[in-house]
């Protein structure tokens, strides 16, 4: 499991998790993520290209900080490979109807900062 | 049967017949037994060569029932064992693979619980309640039975075999 980032430019954050967003997952990862969402960008990028698993706790801390970014004006999206299991996660609940979802990276970060 | 050794239900000797049977595990009502019991679903569905997509799907599923457990289920749910049984029948024309997680906690039947309303916009969605929407929407059937004291929640895949 781990967590990290780097900025972009001025407005843009990308922020990569790996791993599994399970419970343990999501207990280890959910107030760093808080802290690098809290950062006065634009745009934030989450990259779960390298997730392997996505449960509804770790969902939950997704809504969370898409919220908080919204909340400043600004956009969170996310990377997500197609086909993957993480996928299904998202659209058996919704939520790729709520935060936007990229295959690759390069237009995720155009979107983010649009 | 002992923890973690496989029962075939039919005959051995045939292709078919290795794939069916249970299998069993018992775990403790935390996270880190959590993952340990998708590790084991993961390992058991490869044995027996359940699909890869479904096995995805029963980890999810398999995952939101013991967050629930561990979440809502009380004390008494936290401090028993947590029994799991995996199941896999091969029918005339599709297999299904089932899995029966029974705990100890306060009873709860999913299956009176209303479909959540997704929201359409992300200021209107709520954080929690997703557990249930995916289990259901992984899911293709879901059975529910209170005995003994213990809630015995069983859901399930079904593949087409031909």
């Amino acid at each position: 499991m781990s967590i990290s980032y780097d900025d972009i430019g001025d407005n843009l954050r990308r922020i990569v998790i790996t791993g599994r967003l399970d419970m343990p997952g999501t207990d280890s990862v959910a107030s760093t993520l808080g802290e690098l969402i809290a950062a006065p960008k634009k745009g934030v990028v989450v990259d779960l290209s390298s997730l392997k698993f996505l449960a509804s706790i770790g969902i939950r801390a997704l809504i969370t900080s898409a919220k908080a970014v919204q909340q400043r004006g600004g956009k969170m999206v996310l990377v997500v490979n197609g086909g993957s299991s993480v996928l299904m996660s998202l659209e058996a609940t919704g939520v790729d109807q709520l935060i936007p979802v990229f295959r690759n990276a390069a237009d995720a970060e155009r979107a983010a900062v649009a | 049967m002992p923890k973690g050794q496989q029962s075939p239900d039919r005959p051995a000797g045939t292709e078919r017949s290795a794939l069916a049977g249970i299998d069993e595990l018992t775990i403790g009502a935390n996270g880190a037994e959590a993952r340990r019991a998708s590790e084991w679903l993961d390992t058991t569905c490869r044995r027996r060569n359940v699909p890869q997509a479904l096995v995805e799907r029963l980890a999810l599923c398999l995952h939101e029932v013991l967050a629930n457990v561990i979440a809502h289920g009380g004390s008494s749910a936290l401090s028993a064992p947590i029994r799991l049984q995996f199941e896999v029948r091969l029918e005339q024309d599709c297999g299904k693979a089932s899995v029966t997680v029974s705990d100890a906690g306060i009873a709860f039947n999913p299956l009176f619980v209303p479909n959540k309303i997704l929201p359409k916009t992300l200021d209107k969605a709520s954080a929690g309640g997703l557990g249930l929407v995916m289990i259901r929407r992984c899911s293709d059937w879901l059975d529910y039975r209170h005995e003994d004291g213990h809630n015995h929640l069983t859901f399930g895949a079904r593949w087409n075999t031909r």
